[in-house]
């Protein structure tokens, strides 16, 4: 999966608890529930008190090349995105349920207008080189990821950090400026992208302050772990070795599980779920997540410029049809709204849940002037399990309306190749974010994936307004005004939201859904422990 | 002979230097811009700009050949476009683990087919022979992923929970755990086998028809002395091109068996670098697996020519 930069904001969404409700597939999950609000922190001191850990446990991600780096600020995929889970700590960390916790630091804090945070580390922290964790570390960190030189993930959101003018206060206090208000650097800085490294930071020899420490690793294939005993959490990990396997073909990886050289899997494809099921020794962990893949009309091109034609193509789409279809009933309808697990996400002051209506999408369609019917292309390709088959379906559903869709597929490779941003009806796929976060990624005039060519003048204006708001409940209101704008008129039919599937054997313990869409909560094998 | 040998050396390094050109205006015309594949969904002008540059893929088409073809005399293929890694030394380790699988499968299929072939030739027409070219007709025409697919459903997954279906390390120790081996190894040697048994068996019964073998017999000599040392080596020669073939086979087989199998080789290697459009290892890949195939058929010739005394005499 390419990157997934930022992300998302405090505290536990009220909404969150109906949201993420248990999906009807919950039955067959470990914990039951789409997202149980786990008390992680107060958990992870009970258990084993003496924190010693047992025994190895092996685990078998998707994808993995010879591109994979150990980079803390430069993770691509599926792989280096677990290994930077284990191996590095942040400053603030995304729980199951998309609430920022603190993690290294103790607290982190904006002054009056979100134009100086202050970030203060706990007290005692150690790298795995038993070096402390000071100040110093998180200057270096944060001047390395806008480092030109290396420009890792994070940059894009750091554009308006003073980079120059970061103050070390005393060896555990940082204030970081900026040119102009900040109000979700926690975000970003909950990314797993945003590692505290010390100030000799050698990516060969990464020494980061996670959970494992590195033993080996070779491109591609494997990497080795041990357990850092200094990991900020106390009691964790309680695993001994981790070891992270390379599987990218989805066939190899569920046999590594079924033949037991391996513990636990991500990504478990819907097709393998009833062969993995008829294994007593195995385990199924069912997230609902905030993924989402869809479809992407260019508001600034014909026929798409006419707001009467978007508002018909999302008429169209049969949301309940498309995600048993294309995500094999492994996800939730969506409503054309990103950031479901936004804090300002609240059900009731939303838009009501868009339903297909083909009478509704021909008389808009013929307002707009295609009573006769309408030709378009839809660009497709399998950037994303579920997009082909989800163009195939919508190519069906879009029959009733008058509307002929013609697919053109692509492979990834061309997909985002050339064209891409620029095709006028294709499709797309984003992680769980929260809306702010989001629309500095994909919908701002500025925002460096802006699919939709999206720049209407009113949403733009609140979103910069929202921005600049450090009171929460006022910035809560101006982002539920903004999406309500882009149901009523945005370029993306948001279809649904994609669950992530993992398998695992029984005798590991410790993992459990989560909605930031990353699997194996998060990759969070601090938690897991192995009972055998 | 020598001179023949000679002349087809030649031969093989012409077809070498073909495959080559082949070889790399096949990856210049591969979908998608190196540079735009590398940086995937990150890829902005200016950092495409910088990576073509770096990358040398605004030079001419003949210069970028002519630089490729000049570095493979030295050993030297260039740096891994992935990576950043010379490709030698991150394709070191995969190639030696194919060439434990590769010749783990040649060592185990020649023997075994031979043996096999020249056991059904001389049961020929009872029951043994017939269940043999059943069973190697069926083998020889299922693709060979199939065969590993129902190796795995059959030994791992399915029925019975025997070896590991698919292969968890790194190159740099495929032989730590041998189990691991076992069915990658076995599905090659199943993939191999068939045409090998069904050439022995055919060279053998015109060997045991022809005149030495009956005089042989009439000799008095025992069985197993006629079968073993007058009928046997003088079958092989006919069935040298067909193991070389087959031998040959293995090294571009393998990417398939590879892929299923999650088996760190070439075959792997080849497979990622194609998606991330790694030129520089797809070039070294393809090449490397068109030398084991004309090396290994020029062994086959030389073979041939060797347990053919017409030709040995002819050739001095």
């Amino acid at each position: 999966m390419p990157p997934t930069p930022a992300d998302s904001e405090h505290r536990v969404p009220p909404a969150a608890a109906a949201q993420t409700a248990p999906s009807r597939r919950s039955v067959l999950m470990a914990g039951a529930a789409g997202a149980v609000v786990v008390p992680a922190l107060s958990a992870c001191g009970g258990g084993g008190s003496s924190g010693a850990g047992s025994g190895r446990l092996r685990v078998g991600v998707a994808g993995g090349s010879a591109e994979d780096t150990l980079d803390a600020h430069k993770p691509t995929d599926n792989t280096d995105i677990a290994r930077a889970h284990n191996l590095y700590a942040g400053l603030c960390y995304f729980e199951t349920d998309y609430s920022i916790q603190m993690a290294l630091a103790e607290s982190i804090e904006p002054n009056e207008d979100a134009t100086v945070w202050t970030i203060r580390l706990k007290p005692g922290l150690t790298f795995h080189d038993g070096s402390p964790v000071t100040a110093d570390s998180v200057v270096f960190t944060l001047r390395r990821v806008t480092d030109p030189e290396i420009l890792g993930i994070g940059a894009p959101q750091l554009a308006t950090m003073d980079r120059d003018n970061i103050e070390r206060v005393d060896d555990r206090t940082v204030r970081v400026p900026f040119a102009e208000p900040y109000v979700t650097l926690l975000d970003l800085l909950a990314e797993y992208s945003m590692g505290i490294v010390p100030e000799d930071y050698d990516p060969d020899n990464p020494v980061g302050a996670g959970p494992f420490r590195l033993v080996e690793f070779t491109p591609g294939q494997r990497s080795l772990f041990e357990r850092f005993p200094g990991f900020w959490q106390e009691g964790h990990p309680r695993i001994e070795e981790l070891e992270i396997i390379n599987f990218p073909d989805e066939t190899a990886r569920v046999n590594a599980l079924l033949g037991g050289q391996v513990d636990a899997i991500s990504q478990l494809p819907p097709s393998q779920i009833e062969v993995v099921r008829a294994n007593p020794n195995i385990e199924t962990l069912e997230s609902e997540s905030g993924m989402w893949t869809p479809f992407t009309m260019r508001v600034d091109k014909a026929p798409f410029d006419d707001v009467r034609v978007r508002q018909a193509f999302r008429l169209i789409v049969d949301r309940r049809q498309m995600v048993d279809q294309a995500l094999a009933g492994y996800g939730s309808v969506g409503n054309d709204i990103y950031g479901r697990f936004d804090p300002a996400y609240v059900e009731d002051e939303l838009p009501d849940q868009r339903e297909r209506d083909i009478a509704e999408a021909k008389r808009l369609l013929a307002e707009a002037g295609h009573g006769d019917g309408l030709e378009v292309q839809l660009v497709t390709g399998p950037i994303t399990p579920g997009a082909v088959a989800a163009a195939q379906v919508f190519k069906e559903q879009a029959r009733a309306a008058g509307v002929t869709v013609n697919l053109k597929q692509t492979n990834s490779t061309e997909y985002y190749g050339e064209n891409y941003l620029q095709w006028t009806f294709a499709q797309d796929f984003w992680a769980t974010r929260n809306y702010l976060s989001q629309a500095a990624q994909g919908s701002l005039p500025d925002a460096p994936f802006n699919e939709t060519h999206w720049a209407d003048e009113e949403w733009v204006e609140i979103v910069n307004e929202a921005r600049r708001t450090v009171d929460e409940e006022e910035r809560n209101r101006l982002i539920r005004r903004a999406m309500e704008i882009e149901h009523e008129r945005g370029g993306y039919i948001i279809w649904g939201f994609v669950n992530t599937l993992d398998a695992f054997h029984r005798k590991v313990k410790g993992l459990e859904p989560s909605v930031t869409g990353h699997p194996l909560t998060s990759y969070g094998f601090h938690r897991v422990r192995i009972e055998e | 002979m020598s001179r023949l040998i000679l002349y087809r050396l030649g031969y093989g390094l012409l077809t070498l230097f073909v495959v080559s050109l082949v070889v790399f205006l096949a990856t210049q015309a591969l979908p998608g811009d190196a540079a735009r594949a590398i940086l995937g969904r990150d890829a902005t002008a200016e950092r495409v700009a910088l990576l073509r540059d770096q990358l040398n893929l605004d030079d001419p088409l003949a210069v970028q050949y002519g630089k490729w073809l000049a570095g493979l005399f030295t050993l030297d293929l260039g740096d891994s476009f992935a990576n950043a890694r010379p490709v030698s030394e991150y394709l070191g380790p995969r190639v030696t683990a194919s060439f434990v699988l590769m010749g783990l499968a040649a060592l185990i299929a020649t023997p075994v087919s031979l043996l096999i072939g020249a056991y059904s030739a001389l049961r020929r027409d009872r029951a043994a022979d017939h269940a043999t070219s059943a069973v190697s007709l069926v083998l020889a025409a299922l693709p060979e992923f199939a065969v590993g697919i129902l190796l795995i459903l059959l030994l791992s997954t399915g029925w019975l929970h025997l070896l590991p279906p698919v292969f968890a390390g790194s190159a740099g120790a495929v032989l730590a755990d041998p189990a691991q081996l076992i069915l990658p190894v076995l599905t090659l040697v199943l993939a191999v086998s068939p045409p090998i048994i069904r050439m022995m068996r055919a060279s053998m019964i015109e060997v045991l028809e022809s005149e030495y073998v009956q005089q042989a017999r009439l000799k008095g000599l025992p069985e197993r002395v006629v079968v073993w040392r007058h009928a046997a080596p003088n079958a092989i020669g006919p069935v040298a091109q067909v193991i070389a073939v087959q031998l040959g086979w293995l090294a571009g087989g393998v990417v398939a068996i590879e892929f299923l199998f999650a088996f760190p080789g070439i075959g792997l290697a080849l497979m990622d670098a194609i998606t991330t459009r790694d030129i520089p290892v797809i070039q070294a890949v393809t090449l490397l697996i068109a030398v084991v195939y004309i090396v290994v058929n020029l062994l086959a010739d030389v073979v041939g020519l060797a347990a053919n005394p017409k030709v040995r005499v002819s050739a001095r």
